[in-house]
């Protein structure tokens, strides 16, 4: 309790330190941690920042949103009949516009019913988080992992475990792994696909594996799918929907990445899940309750919405892609000339990759944290330590920049590596300079 | 190999029960305090009539948005802001937890034209509307056996989130024959050293009143002497067309520190665009010290943002609105309140204890002695609904069974039909009078 010390006839105040739940929770916000990153810029450095710490495209022209997307969220917002409340779901032609989008990806059809609209796919698995918190839950998270779903469920009281993805196989789910976690209190496991961080997108194949691991567990997989779409490699995006036959399938999507908008904050929860499994069990009616009490998203976008899918053609999208594959490979090609970065996956979906870091081949570095503090400071790169993602002494790095200044960024990467770089007796790798 | 394609080796359709989940079920209860939540179960038998055949607008006196009547369209110049910002481009990245620097700032100083001091952006914490900065207050304030005092009559959302983070909430009346005041007699009496803060909803939804300076001293002394602090909910700051004016809760914040929740939705009369704040009404600096600022900034790490376009559009949507805008609205507010209180005094099985001076929205009493066949206030909205498609709040919904929430905010021909349909069905359901003329 803290003394006031201004008033003489004032109690003390009767609050007092942060609730020990929140700051656990916040203790895993990768935003926080990657913000620590920034705070190390030097200033005085004429150089632009390199952010290759966080996926948010929107800043550069090169990944610019379609002009019919701004076209349709102006003319929502000058219309004067979109400045209302929405209903708890949603809008329903916005509900029905996304139901006919994933529609066309399944072989069944997601009924507007089944989609709730969401403040942005943050705000999908923030309302996961919580409406799965029956006492005693626990769900499966993926390592390396998106933080932001070990931080809700903290604050919510539900358990959660970590399976892994593994690096020799694509980053592929330990399904192995994730038998042995599950218990009769297990309720759902995670899925990210095209994944965030690793950058890899998972094959049919898989995903149908992931499907009946599920339903011998006798849970749902969410399947965050932000990233929809964002495969410019050999596999193609393929949505877990597909499966909701074999187990419930709760989709998690948004507008945020496939129109490079995060400022925008619209996303979605979709029933992927014909058996109708989800609304039996009254996940539905909870998820649709808890949306009633938390965040609306803004009317008028909602309300563009229809317009914004309807309007933008695929030559945007296709346009994007090849930026992204361009910028996938630049970041590749440069990794491998940077002796202490390993890249155990070519990055084919996502904006992100997870480079693993040779700590034995530097000098003076003691961490994945303190290495990219210090390119911060030295270089005006920033990066995401990767004991943010669960993996220690990795890195996530985002080559969702423009490709001149991913290039620039990661030949700056090098040259800090090149001057950290431990030298043995003889070793003559400072002297060779290969810039 | 399954492909996934239709029924695999298992049995395709499982029985439900096979499945390992379940929701939380503290949920299911809480729709129940929204007022979104009751208002669904009012219209849930009402039948829309095609107005293009004859038929009768339904008229919606039961919830605070009257943005959909062309006599409150918001500004010109907030559309013109709103959509330069997201025209620019240059918004369409996420902003920082807190919000945009530009906008914490221009919201700092539109605040402390009202205050005897300056409030900083760094007191400003921007919020996706009033409604989420009440979800973070009560996930900050949150922890085992906090209790918060709330008044009775009450928007209950601020119970629904309460009681979603787990704290336990504790009524104090308003007392109807003084303006629906607080009763801090009772304030002091219900506290005790679980009470961490309480809550003052002014101007008050839903009772429709405005308090005095006095008044507002005599809480802060309150809060003051049992070392907790303010919740000043004052979504309708400035919304106030009768004898009092407004008096921001910040302003006694040297005597008890005020979180400030606030927003553009009433007064721009925009609900839709959620953009709100909670702003830290603290000279002494308390809040900083007692952590609950480090707590706020947890909580917003891991929270939605509200549109980062539409954060960018405040500055100029603040320094370009007229006042005669903001001057018709509160005109219009002043006329409806006129005449939803004229009216209501030929109700007989209604009555108004105190003229509303400010918001949307009056309490008045319902007599169901004179009514037969209606059983409560519940019943009563939804016989309303289904037989006039009239919409009104059920007293149930803001902890005061057996009165209403009635809304004026509409267009004045609205209103006058609204009222006019609600008197031919209290009439209608009225006790036949005993004995002969």
């Amino acid at each position: 309790m803290e003394l006031d010390c201004e008033g003489d006839e004032a109690s003390a105040w009767r609050f007092g330190a942060a609730s020990p739940v929140l700051t656990a929770a916040r203790s895993q916000s990768i935003r926080a941690m990657v913000y620590r990153v920034y705070d190390c810029l030097d200033r005085g450095d004429a150089r632009p920042v390199a952010p290759l710490g966080h996926g948010d495209p929107a800043a550069f022209a090169c990944f610019r949103t379609a002009p019919p997307a701004t076209d349709a969220v102006a003319a929502a917002a000058s219309s004067g009949v979109l400045n209302s409340y929405a209903p708890a779901a949603g809008l329903a032609e916005a509900c029905s516009a996304v139901a006919a989008l994933l529609s066309r990806e399944l072989p069944y059809e997601v009924s507007p019913r089944d989609v709730v609209l969401t403040a942005g796919c943050n705000h999908a698995v923030e309302i996961m988080m919580t409406v799965l918190a029956a006492p005693g839950a626990n769900v499966l998270l993926p390592r390396p992992g998106y933080p932001l779903y070990a931080s809700r469920a903290a604050l919510s009281g539900l358990e959660f475990r970590h399976f892994d993805l593994l690096p020799d196989k694509e980053w592929e789910v330990d399904l192995a792994g994730v038998a042995a976690l599950a218990d009769d209190n297990t309720v759902a496991m995670v899925i990210v696909s095209p994944n965030n961080p690793c950058g890899c997108v998972y094959s049919r194949h898989h995903l149908a594996q992931i499907a009946q691991t599920a339903r011998k567990l006798g849970i749902m997989v969410i399947s965050d799918e932000v990233y929809d779409h964002f495969a410019f490699g050999s596999k193609p995006f393929v949505p877990m929907g597909v499966f909701g036959e074999i187990a419930p399938v709760v989709t998690l999507g948004g507008i945020s990445k496939r129109w490079m908008v995060p400022g925008w904050r619209l996303g979605w929860i979709a029933a992927t899940d014909p058996n109708g499994i989800l609304r039996k069990k009254k996940v539905m009616d909870s998820i649709i309750d808890y949306r009633g009490i938390s965040v609306d998203p803004v009317t008028f976008v909602q309300g563009a919405l229809p317009h914004i899918i309807a309007n933008t053609d695929e030559a945007f999208f296709a346009n994007a892609m090849d930026v992204m594959r361009e910028a996938a490979e630049i970041c590749h090609e440069k990794l491998q000339e940077i002796e202490c970065i390993t890249c155990p996956h070519k990055p084919d979906g996502s904006m992100f990759v997870m480079a693993k870091l040779d700590l034995s081949r530097l000098d003076g570095i003691e961490d994945d944290v303190d290495f990219c503090s210090k390119l911060a400071k030295e270089e005006s790169v920033v990066m995401c330590p990767g004991s943010g993602l669960g993996m220690k002494n990795w890195l996530r790095i985002t080559f969702a920049v423009d490709p001149q200044l991913l290039e620039d960024g990661l030949e700056r990467t090098k040259r800090f590596c090149l001057r950290h770089a431990w030298q043995s007796q003889g070793d003559e790798l400072m002297n060779t300079s290969a810039s | 190999m399954e492909n996934g394609a239709g029924a695999g080796a298992a049995a395709p359709a499982e029985a439900a029960a096979a499945w390992n989940f379940e929701p939380n079920v503290t949920l299911l209860g809480l729709t129940a305090l929204s007022v979104r939540g009751v208002l669904g179960r009012v219209m849930a038998g009402m039948v829309v009539e095609d107005c293009g055949a004859g038929g009768r607008p339904a008229v919606p006196m039961g919830h605070g948005d009257p943005s959909a009547f062309p006599c409150f369209r918001t500004a010109e110049e907030a559309v013109d802001a709103v959509a330069a910002a997201l025209r620019s481009g240059k918004h369409n990245s996420y902003a920082p937890c807190v919000g945009l620097k530009p906008t914490r700032r221009s919201i700092a100083r539109y605040l402390s034209r009202d205050l005897p001091y300056e409030l900083s952006a760094d007191d400003v914490y921007l919020t996706s509307g009033c409604s989420q900065a009440i979800e973070i207050i009560c996930s900050v304030l949150a922890r085992p056996g906090a209790n918060i005092l709330c008044p009775r009559p009450c928007y209950l959302f601020h119970e629904a989130r309460a009681r979603f983070n787990g704290m336990e909430v504790k009524y104090f009346d308003l007392l109807p024959e003084r303006g629906w005041e607080a009763d801090l007699d009772e304030v002091q009496a219900i506290a005790d050293k679980n009470t961490v803060a309480m809550l003052i909803i002014n101007p008050g939804n839903p009772c429709g009143n405005v308090y005095t300076y006095e008044h507002l001293a005599k809480v802060a002394e309150t809060a003051k002497k049992l070392g907790i602090f303010l919740i000043a909910d004052e979504v309708y700051a400035h919304l106030t067309f009768g004898q009092n004016k407004f008096v921001p809760m910040g302003v006694f914040g040297s005597v008890a520190p005020v979180l400030t929740l606030g927003s553009i939705s009433k007064r721009w009369v925009v609900p839709g665009w959620r953009l709100g704040w909670i702003v830290t009404s603290d000279p002494n600096g308390v809040f900083q010290r007692t952590k609950v600022v480090e707590s706020i900034k947890c909580y917003l790490d891991i929270s939605c943002d509200p549109v980062t376009f539409i954060q960018g559009a405040i500055p100029q949507l603040i320094e370009n609105t007229k006042e005669e805008f903001f001057e018709n609205t509160v005109d219009v507010l002043r006329q409806t309140a006129d005449i939803c209180w004229e009216k209501l005094k030929g109700i007989s099985c209604i009555t108004c204890p105190s003229k509303p001076e400010g918001s949307m929205f009056v309490m008045v009493k319902l007599d169901l002695s004179c009514l037969q066949g209606i059983k409560d206030d519940m019943d009563f909205c939804c016989k309303l609904a289904n037989e006039e498609l009239v919409v009104i709040l059920p007293g149930c919904a803001v902890g005061y069974k057996n009165w209403l929430r009635i809304t004026f905010a509409l267009e004045p021909s609205s209103l006058e039909d609204g009222l006019d349909r609600l008197k031919s069905f209290c009439l209608r359901h009225s006790k036949p009078k005993v004995g002969a003329a």
